[in-house]
Parts: structure tokens; C-alpha cells; sequence
């Protein structure tokens, strides 16, 4: 499988998707780190997450399949949402809640 | 080292721009930017906007940058507030 058709895949298969610089419990960097701190006071208990910082390709494939040049990015039922200033616009306004509702997430 | 005025200009030779400001410290900037370009765009297209304007530097030279995005209507309502 090619690396856009996994991500397809990867994003299509669970229902919230973080690709971040390291791990929800060890982030490695200030803007994955405050992503995933912002899904779980959203109250996201689990969330499929993707270290990038262990596998280049994705690093770079997820760049290309969201025309997104950072990372962390979110995706949301297969909908790419954003980075960590749209997280954090999102998380303010209330409308991050009702899409992680609406997902069945939290 | 990237300077925040040089990521300034780079935004702005390709995103015409109502207002913008950009501060930082060589390696996590910080940018506010005021566009009609933005109007009738969810956030995450405004934000590629930006990105597009700065191209392949995103990639090499930039390494952190957050960044507030605003019509020229929510520009000036924020200003009220």
C-alpha cells in the first residue's frame, strides 16, 4: 500500500486521528503536545495517534495529503480539521466538542 | 535566522494583506494577519493561504509558527471588543 493509500486508511478507520511529533503521553514538541492536551479536555478518552517522528513517510505523506505543511494535524471522521491554532479556536468557540460529539468520541 | 519581519514580507508578497504582525524569536513565531482573501474561508483554508504564500519555507526555514487569521470585518469587530 502506497503511504497516501494507508493514510486514507489510517483516517478512514477510526473515527478521531492525531498525527503528532511524538506520543500523547511523551509529545516532543509544544504544538503536539497541546493538541492532544485539548482532546482530552474535550474528553477523549482514546484517539488513534500516529507518531510521525517514528515513521518519516508519514511524515511527509500526511504534508501532501492535506495540503498541510505542519504537524500536529486532526482528523475527525476522515475530515481534516487542522493543526493546533484551529484546535485551540475550535476548542474555545465549543465547536470541537460538538464535532468529537457528533463522532462518537467523547 | 529567520527574522519575524522577513517572514512578514514573505506573507505578504503573496497574500494581500489588510493588516499584519508577526513577532517571534528566530524559531517560534507568532503572526496575526488580516486579509480580504479570507473572507467566505473556513479557517483551515485561510491558514493554507498563508502557507501558501510562504511556499517551501515552511518546510526549510520555518521551524514553528502559530498564527491568527482574520476577515477584515472580524478584524475590526475585534478591535471593538
Amino acid at each position: 500500500m502506497d503511504i497516501q493509500a494507508q493514510i486514507r486508511e489510517q483516517v478512514g478507520s477510526h473515527p478521531v486521528v492525531l498525527y503528532m511529533k511524538g506520543t500523547p503521553q511523551f509529545p516532543q514538541c509544544g504544538f503536539s503536545a497541546s493538541a492532544a492536551q485539548i482532546l482530552k479536555a474535550c474528553g477523549v478518552q482514546e484517539f488513534f495517534s500516529v507518531n510521525v517522528l517514528e515513521n518519516p513517510e508519514i511524515r511527509e505523506g500526511v504534508k501532501q495529503y492535506s495540503n498541510w505543511p505542519t504537524i500536529p494535524q486532526l482528523y475527525i471522521k476522515g475530515q481534516f480539521v487542522g493543526g493546533s491554532d484551529i484546535m485551540r479556536e475550535l476548542y474555545q468557540s465549543g465547536e470541537l466538542q460538538k464535532l468529537l460529539a457528533e463522532s462518537k468520541a467523547a | 535566522m529567520v527574522t519575524p519581519q522577513q517572514i512578514e514580507d514573505w506573507i505578504k508578497a503573496g497574500l494581500p494583506c489588510d493588516h499584519i504582525r508577526v513577532e517571534g524569536d528566530g524559531h517560534h513565531f507568532e503572526a496575526v494577519i488580516v486579509s480580504a482573501e479570507f473572507r467566505g474561508r473556513m479557517r483551515v483554508a485561510q491558514h493554507q493561504l498563508v502557507y501558501k504564500a510562504l511556499g517551501d519555507r515552511m518546510q526549510a526555514e520555518i521551524h514553528a509558527l502559530s498564527m491568527q487569521t482574520l476577515t477584515p470585518e472580524e478584524w475590526q469587530a475585534a478591535a471593538k471588543a
